[in-house]
Parts: C-alpha cells; structure tokens; sequence
C-alpha cells in the first residue's frame, strides 16, 4: 500500500511538473476588445448574414520552432466585431444559417476567417509584433446564387513591451479594426457589388412605382 | 570586555580606508567626472506656425499616433504621455481623449483610411455624418504625432563574476538614443495645417561597473514630450509666441 500510494504521489507530482513545463513553453491569447460601430451611412438593401460556427469558435494554432506554441482565440473577437459593423452597414439585417432562403431578402452575405498571420520579434533590433488576417465575404442572391466573393485583409501591428502575449493580442485587434474598416468603406465599391446594388436599387424603384400605380388604380 | 572591543578594532581597521578615500577627492572626481560628462541629453525643438489660431475656450484637442508607416510608430506611452502633460499645469488645454476619438470616428481614423492631408480631410468631412461626428467630439484640433525613439549606437561592455568569495562586475557600457518626432497641428473646422514642431532630442547613457554597476541613464524620450508639450501649450495659446512662417504654397 504505501509503494502503491508513492507511486500514486509521484504521477501526480509528474502530472504537476508536466503541467507546469507545458504553461512555460505555450502562449495563449484570447483577443477580446469592443468594436465601435462604423460611422457610415446605411445601404438601401436588406441583408442576410451568415456567420459560420467556425468562425464563432476560431483557433489559431502556431508552434514556432526554438520557442513556444501559440493559441490565439478569435471567435469571440469576430463576434464583436462584425455584429456592430453589418448592423451598420445595412438597412436592415437577419441573421441566416444557409442560402437558398427567404424571397424577403435583398441578398446574403456570408463571412469567413481564411487565413491568420503572426510574427513575433526574436532580435532587438525588430520591435513590433505584427499580425496579418484575411477574411472572405460571399455574396449571394437569395435563391443562393454566388454574386462575388471578396477577399479582405487587414494588418495589424504594436510594440513589443513586457507581455508578448499583450502585443500580439493588441495587433490582432488592430488588424480586426483595419478589416472592418476596410469592408464598411470598400464594400459598396467593389465592382461586382456595385452592379449589384444599382440592380436592387433598380428592382425596389420598379416596386414601388407598381405598388403606387396600383394604388392610384383603386382610387 | 571583548564584545567592547570588537567596535574599536573595526573603527580601526575602517578608519584609514575613508581618510585614503577623502585624502584623494580627485581621484574619484577624476574617474566619475567623464562619465557624468559623457551621459546627457541634447535637445533641439524646431517650431513653426503658419496661422494664427489660438485654443478658444470649449474647444478641445486630440493627440493622434502617424501609423502608416511599417518600420516606425509614435510609442503608445508617448501619445499618452503628451496627452496627459497637455492637460495638466499651467495653461492646461481640454484634450479628447485618443482612443475614444479614434472610436467615435471610426473607422475614419484607423491606420488605413486616416487623412494623410488637409485635401484628405477637406473630402473627409464633406461627408455629413463624419462632420456631424467631429462637431459632436467638441474636438477642433489634432496634434499628429509621427517619430519614434530609437537606439543609434551603443559600445562597451560589462563583465561580470561570481564565487566563493564574492560576486562583482568591471567594465563600461554606454549607449546613445535619438527620439525624433514631429507634431503637426491641424484646424479641423478650417481643414488646414496649423503648423509643426519638430524635436530631435538625443540621449547618451553610460554604465561604468567598478564591483556594482552604476547606471547613468538619459530619457531622451521623456525630455522630447517635456519640450513638446511646452511648445504644442504655447503654440496653441500665443498668437504672436511665434514668427508665422511663409504664406501657404510659397516656399
């Protein structure tokens, strides 16, 4: 009994030590911030936004050779971030789990995280700690036709101070902001949805000017 | 007996150390007077007005970070440390805070979309929702902030060992830093540029190490937000503290 309970003791003594070797070679980052609504003017359409599971749980995960292995949460930073931002940029959105969908929509766009990037300085003479991500935006008609995708990145960078952790959470949300701000600007710009937005534009003047002639037909 | 005597023999045996050290004043005057000499700060602050405007009461300031460039970026401490200085002492000035700026105007002030020039804002704030935004901050001028501190040479070296006996360092090390920054100073409501300080201050350290390591540190960056932030109040609440500099478009 008592070889029985050392040898008890010492797996946990070694589950502790392992425990502990691990925290002292990994990093994680949860990035959480609060995202400002962007300060543009609504769109004259109502879109239905698809935000993937995915990207609700998102994990990036990055051991870097001679020093640690990195895990950075996105997915609740993505939830702060595009919530406020649709919200904004359209007249009216809905939250939608697939296309095809409802006729009532204008379009659907649906958001996903492609690709994350992160460089943290290992010599002096770089002190910032940068981090890249791109994300993609399909658009889709509501019988769930494709009309564009576009690809939107954004970069991020901060000072390396005390924490590593800190900085990479700070350019991370830099970074968010920047894509933000590049689809709130950019997205009615596009080519492709350009086009797209003059057609609807075209479809609810069309509409409304039928409703109106039937309206005056009736009195 | 012995327990009184102890004190004496230590007296003793300390006694001719401290008169050997005071008999030779300019020895450690000799050894310490260079180094004192070698580690400082040089300032140099350049400013220059183009308009007359002053601060009027309500009117408020925001101090923003020039974050386009990809191997430079004002410290975030710098930024703050300007803010604060700004509002603080003798005519104090109403400063917005940074980051609640940049987040009511987002995302019109982020790295990407932020105005480069006074044409870039003039088109800014023909758009009535960021106007109305800029009316609604109080804030009527930014103080943009573009430079950084960096580590332009360094030399020397410090050794250090530890035994049985003892433990101790010998040598030299010294470095220099250069903060260079510039503050330029926009009129939202007229959309142009107000004018700009320019500061290049330069701070040498040195680290003798005779057993301990004695650090004489210069704050090169610390002297550049003392300097600017003195220049930025007086800039902002003098109308005649500077000469104005050729009329816009000359020169």
């Amino acid at each position: 009994m008592p070889i029985l309970s050392r040898i008890r003791s010492l797996r946990v003594w070694s589950a502790i030590a392992a425990g502990v070797l691990l925290a002292a070679c990994s990093s994680n980052v949860i990035v959480e911030s609060k995202f400002p609504s962007p300060l543009v003017e609504a769109l004259p359409v109502r879109m239905g936004i698809i935000i993937p599971e995915e990207l609700y749980n998102y994990i990036y995960q990055e051991e870097i050779r001679d020093e640690s292995l990195w895990t950075i949460a996105l997915g609740d930073a993505n939830v702060a971030m595009l919530n406020p931002l649709y919200s904004k940029m359209f007249r009216e959105t809905r939250k939608v789990n697939a296309v095809p969908t409802d006729e009532s929509l204008d379009g659907v766009l649906k958001t996903t995280l492609e690709k994350f990037e992160f460089d943290v300085p290992v010599n002096e003479k770089n002190k910032f700690v940068e981090v890249w991500i791109q994300y993609q935006l399909t658009l889709f008609e509501p019988n769930g036709n494709q009309v564009v995708v576009w690809p939107v990145s954004g970069y991020g960078k901060h000072q390396l101070g005390h924490s590593r952790q800190d900085a990479v959470q700070k350019a991370a949300v830099t970074a968010m902001r920047e894509v933000g701000a590049a689809i709130s600007t950019k997205f009615a710009q596009q080519p492709q949805i350009k086009t797209w937005l003059a057609e609807k534009q075209h479809e609810s003047t069309a509409a409304a000017g039928v409703t109106t002639a039937q309206s005056e037909a009736k009195n | 007996m012995n327990q009184r005597q102890r004190p004496v023999s230590q007296q003793r045996n300390q006694k001719p150390r401290t008169n050997w050290l005071a008999a030779r004043p300019w020895l450690l005057a000799a050894a310490l007077g260079p180094l004192f000499g070698a580690c400082g700060v040089e300032s140099h602050l350049e400013p220059y007005k183009q308009t007359d405007v002053v601060v009027s009461k309500g009117e408020q300031l925001v101090v923003l970070a020039r974050k386009q460039h990809s191997n430079h970026e004002a410290e975030e401490g710098f930024v703050q440390c300007i803010s604060d200085a700004l509002a603080k002492g003798d005519s104090r000035l109403e400063v917005h805070s940074t980051k609640a700026f940049e987040d009511s105007m987002y995302p019109w002030f982020e790295p990407s979309t932020a105005p480069l020039s006074t044409d870039d804002l003039s088109r800014l704030l023909e758009k009535p929702e960021v106007m109305q935004q800029v009316k609604k901050t109080g804030v009527r001028y930014v103080v943009w902030l573009d430079g950084s501190t960096d580590r332009v040479a360094s030399g020397g070296g410090i050794t250090c060992a530890a035994g049985i006996g003892g433990a101790g360092c010998m040598g030299l090390a010294w470095w220099e830093d250069d903060s260079r920054y510039d503050a330029t100073v926009w009129d939202i409501m007229q959309a142009e540029s107000a004018g700009t300080i320019h500061a290049d201050v330069k701070g040498r350290s040195v680290m003798p190490a005779i057993i301990i390591p004695l650090p004489f540190i210069a704050r090169p960056q610390a002297a550049a937000c003392r300097g600017l932030t003195q220049q930025l109040k007086q800039f902002l609440t003098s109308p005649h503290g500077y000469g104005a500099g050729p009329e816009p478009g000359i020169g």
